[in-house]
């Protein structure tokens, strides 16, 4: 029974995504054709330079305030949506942000790339891709876990369809979203993903969004290169994250309006792109220069790599809605083109063609950013199917995730969650373990005391509870300590045998936090106080916390390890 | 016929149209004589109507200036050309689903009938070469066009940026669905100039489209670049072993429109539908090799008369042939053109 419902669900929200990610890409084409974003639309009206110049900088000046308006007044959630919402709702199994949100989000996207904002399409369309698997949220089917399962289906399909690569949509659903390889997941995932590819190829036989065909290499020391180029993508891809995540809260600072921030950030793409196109949209072309040997001069690749992550960062940062994927595809490959001109045009190296070094460094850089080597690398494979060009990239890849992984994060959407409150760095078990607090385990019936209560008293409403200590409070509420009858010999009044409470936890307190301070605590309840003003709130028991933890320790196994 | 069409023509050829004259325009020679035989004649004894056959450049500037003078009703055009001459009023429009039902619109292959032309054949723009000037491995890629030091010897090119420009980038390694968007872009063109520069001093230039299948023939050149059914001609006449390179061949659409001056409209568009059934599209494909515009007709396709030759192996977009192919993006050729023409005397002057 488990197995249909999962198999259904995995159909239909795989292929409800992949349609959608189909459409998406359809629209982004359209709007990029009619607002003569697109080199084929734009070269049409050669004739009137005039008119071509005007668009290029009205465009997405006039996109991006219709952007931020528009994320201001009809979203909920006043920004754009992208793979980050969806890992924390898949994680925590808590709803995606509301769907109103979620339809804005993905109408925005499609207008921030059709009128050539610098930003990518896959985050918006893994977000699409969630949307439809968050739809299970509301079923009761009686199997745990449903709705993330859901969603790792929405997006693996995203993905599936838009690569061509079914193997990759798989793992980018495990590798970023999921984080856990349970056959109840990767089964459905798995199918939903092969759903994706099914409508893009044989339905609608779409043509993958980039074709590389290459020779292979030739050189046994190009490994060698291109593990360099892997630390070159990481650092370019470590200044471009700081840079993307510097920008929102400075730009916040200097412009009030969230709309006129965006209309900035396209004013900026629009003048940029007057001396230097490529800068544009997605930049599915300048990408597939980025393969031909000599397409670009040393000079100019420098220019169009910094105009290219300035520009990502600002739209990003300002609030256009759209993914880095993409830039970062474009970005490393060019970084790759660089270096590869480097190493053959002027150091004279012999090399097999630009297009491995273009490869390699677009998933250096991109797998650097979403933190997913495993997809990155399968992606070249998918895209290629050819075993040199995959090795070479996946060199690239490791060395490029050993330096940022070390030196910035695991990834942006990690790093962009950590600055939430959700920290992935020491792993899922972690962050789960950090997300509950030690408020919501408190002790209903633990005993305070006040400083002028007969010591025999509260040492008789102790023993009737059966608790060893109590918590002394002034008038106020305030802890001033704990009260341990028998501890000091024989006082009379609480107050004159007070001691300082050893451990006292704060209601911002997390599980993880409280485990690793409760080493070495003995005493059989932790007082919880306001961080605020100091103000007790409660106590936890030791043995209640030890229980949680064992508790979420066992649900997430379970999850991680089901069978179906 | 499917059943369908056969009513639809019935419908059409039923309506006072039967004394009706028409005045068809096609590019004469053999390619008239062909059409002549595999349509133009049996629509006139099936009609009892006097179908008469006017010659001219193939222009939209010869509709505008001789159309109405000469009482023109069917014209023969390339697809780019009638879209300009849509666009400038100088075509009948026409509603495709009140001509053919919805399956035979399905038939129609790359593309269906828009509002003034129906597609009725396709050429292309293909590279041929000498068989006899590489007796060990043959060219088989547009990449060998441009490689000069296996395939070494003369390059017969038109002197136009038509084809060349596409063919440069195919061989850069860019899939045939992005060559017209990269060619759209000023870094496109300079690379597909400076690929086309690797082989400049080996290029021999013609303007009339006969030519190059002569250049093959009498030596002046090993490969050419040139039109598909030039070097059917002259292969299949014995006069030189001329094989065509399939790969990256450019295929062209040749429309039917009706002159927006037509005195007999219904009669223009029955003759539309008749050229257009896959009986007539075979019957024209065996004359000449130049491929039927819907999938049905290919299954019709038999033995050149005059060769006795099968001739569905050379017929253009022939599902059979692999490698790959490229339709002509009428649209963009007719925006772009003088774009192209300045950046290849630019070019020109630079390589001379």
């Amino acid at each position: 029974m488990r197995m249909l419902v999962l198999t259904g669900i995995a159909l239909t929200a795989g292929s409800a995504a992949s349609l959608a990610a189909i459409a998406l890409v359809e629209l982004v084409s359209l709007l990029n054709t009619g607002l003569l974003v697109a080199p084929k639309a734009r070269v049409q009206w050669e004739s009137l330079p005039w008119l071509v110049a005007t668009t290029t900088v009205l465009v997405p000046t006039l996109g991006g305030l219709i952007v931020g308006l528009v994320h201001k007044h009809l979203s909920p959630a006043q920004r754009p949506l992208g793979p980050p919402d969806v890992i924390e709702a898949v994680q925590f199994h808590r709803p995606l942000p509301g769907l109103r949100s979620g339809l804005v989000s993905t109408g925005t996207a499609a207008l921030s790339l059709g009128a050539g904002a610098s930003v990518g399409q896959y985050g918006p369309m893994v977000y699409l891709g969630a949307i439809f698997g968050s739809f299970a949220h509301r079923l009761r089917l009686g199997v745990p876990n449903l709705a993330s399962i859901a969603i790792g289906c929405g997006v693996a399909a995203a993905i599936s369809t838009a690569f061509n690569a079914p193997i990759a949509g798989v793992l980018f659903a495990h590798e970023v979203v999921l984080r856990h390889y349970a056959t109840r997941a990767f089964a459905p995932v798995t199918v939903a993903s092969v759903t994706g590819y099914v409508i893009a190829n044989v339905i609608f036989e779409r043509p993958a969004l980039f074709r590389i065909e290459s020779p292979g290499i030739t050189h046994g020391y190009e490994f060698a290169l291109v593990a360099v180029l892997g630390l070159v993508v990481a650092m370019a891809a470590i200044l471009f994250m700081r840079l993307l995540l510097a920008v929102g809260p400075t730009l916040a600072r200097w412009i009030k309006w969230p709309e006129l921030r965006t209309a900035m950030a396209g004013l900026a793409v629009g003048l940029t792109a007057l001396a230097l196109p490529d800068v544009l949209g997605i930049g599915t072309s300048t990408l597939r220069f980025a393969t031909i040997d000599g397409a670009f001069g040393l000079g100019e690749v420098i220019v169009l790599i910094c105009a290219k992550t300035v520009l990502t960062a600002l739209c990003i940062g300002a609030g256009f809605s759209g993914g880095a994927f993409s830039p970062s595809l474009l970005i490393g490959s060019l970084i790759g083109v660089f270096f590869w001109t480097l190493a053959s045009g002027v150091a004279g190296v012999p090399s097999s063609g630009a297009a491995i070094y273009a490869i390699s460094g677009m998933m250096g850089f991109a797998s650097a950013v979403i933190g997913a080597p495993l997809t990155c690398i399968l992606i070249v494979f998918e895209l290629t199917r050819n075993y040199d060009v995959t090795i070479a990239a996946m060199v690239a890849v490791v060395f490029s995730n050993l330096l940022s992984h070390r030196a910035f994060g695991r990834s942006l959407f990690d790093v962009q969650l950590a600055r939430r409150g959700i920290d992935f760095s020491l792993g899922r078990d972690r962050a789960h373990f950090a997300a509950l607090k030690v408020v919501d385990y408190l002790q209903p019936d633990a005993v305070t005391a006040a400083a002028e209560d007969a010591a025999q008293d509260v040492s008789d409403r102790l023993q009737a509870r059966g608790w060893r200590e109590a918590f002394v409070l002034d008038t106020d509420g305030t802890l001033v300590g704990v009260f341990t009858p028998g501890a000091q010999g024989t006082a009379t009044r609480v107050g004159s045998d007070v001691g300082p409470a050893r451990l006292v936890f704060h209601d911002t307190t997390d599980l993880a936090e409280a485990m690793e301070r409760l080493r070495g605590f003995v005493g059989d309840a932790v007082p919880v106080v306001s961080q605020e003003n100091g103000t007790y709130l409660g106590a936890v028991s030791e043995a209640d916390l030890v229980s949680a933890w064992l508790d979420e320790g066992v649900r997430l196994r379970r999850e991680e390890n089901a069978a179906i | 016929m499917r059943r369908s069409d056969f009513v639809s023509l019935c419908l059409l050829v039923a309506a006072p149209v039967a004394a009706e004259d028409l005045t068809v325009v096609s590019w004469g020679g053999a390619y008239e004589a062909a059409q002549r035989h595999a349509i133009i004649d049996p629509y006139a004894r099936q009609t009892g109507q006097t179908v008469t056959v006017a010659e001219y450049d193939g222009s939209w500037a010869a509709l505008e200036a001789r159309g109405a003078e000469d009482g023109w009703d069917v014209i023969d055009m390339l697809s780019d050309q009638a879209r300009v001459a849509c666009a400038r009023g100088l075509l009948l429009e026409m509603t495709p689903r009140s001509l053919f039902s919805s399956e035979t619109l399905e038939d129609f292959t790359p593309f269906g009938p828009d509002r003034c032309a129906v597609p009725q054949n396709a050429y292309a723009r293909v590279m041929a070469f000498d068989d006899r000037a590489f007796a060990g491995v043959k060219p088989t890629r547009i990449e060998d066009f441009f490689d000069t030091d296996r395939f070494p010897g003369p390059r017969a090119i038109q002197r136009s940026p038509d084809g060349i420009l596409e063919w440069a980038l195919l061989a850069e390694g860019v899939p045939p669905e992005q060559v017209y968007g990269l060619l759209s872009t000023d870094r496109g063109l300079r690379l597909a100039f400076r690929k086309l520069g690797t082989i400049r001093d080996d290029i021999i230039w013609w303007e009339d489209p006969a030519e190059p299948a002569d250049m093959l023939a009498d030596g002046r050149a090993v490969m050419a670049a040139g039109f598909n059914g030039r070097f059917f001609d002259i292969a299949q006449r014995g006069r030189a072993p001329i094989d065509i390179v399939w790969d990256g061949r450019i295929i062209g659409i040749e429309v039917w429109a009706i002159a927006a001056s037509t005195k007999a409209p219904d009669a223009a568009r029955a003759f539309i539908v008749h050229a257009t059934q896959p009986a007539s599209m075979a019957r024209f494909a065996t004359q000449i090799p130049y491929g039927p515009t819907r999938v049905s007709a290919f299954n019709r396709i038999g033995i050149n008369p005059q060769t006795g030759v099968p001739m569905r192996a050379y017929l253009p977009n022939a599902p059979q042939h692999g490698g790959r192919a490229l339709v002509r993006d009428s649209g963009w050729y007719a925006n772009t053109d003088k774009l192209r023409q300045r950046r290849f005397s630019k070019w020109l002057d630079w390589a001379e």
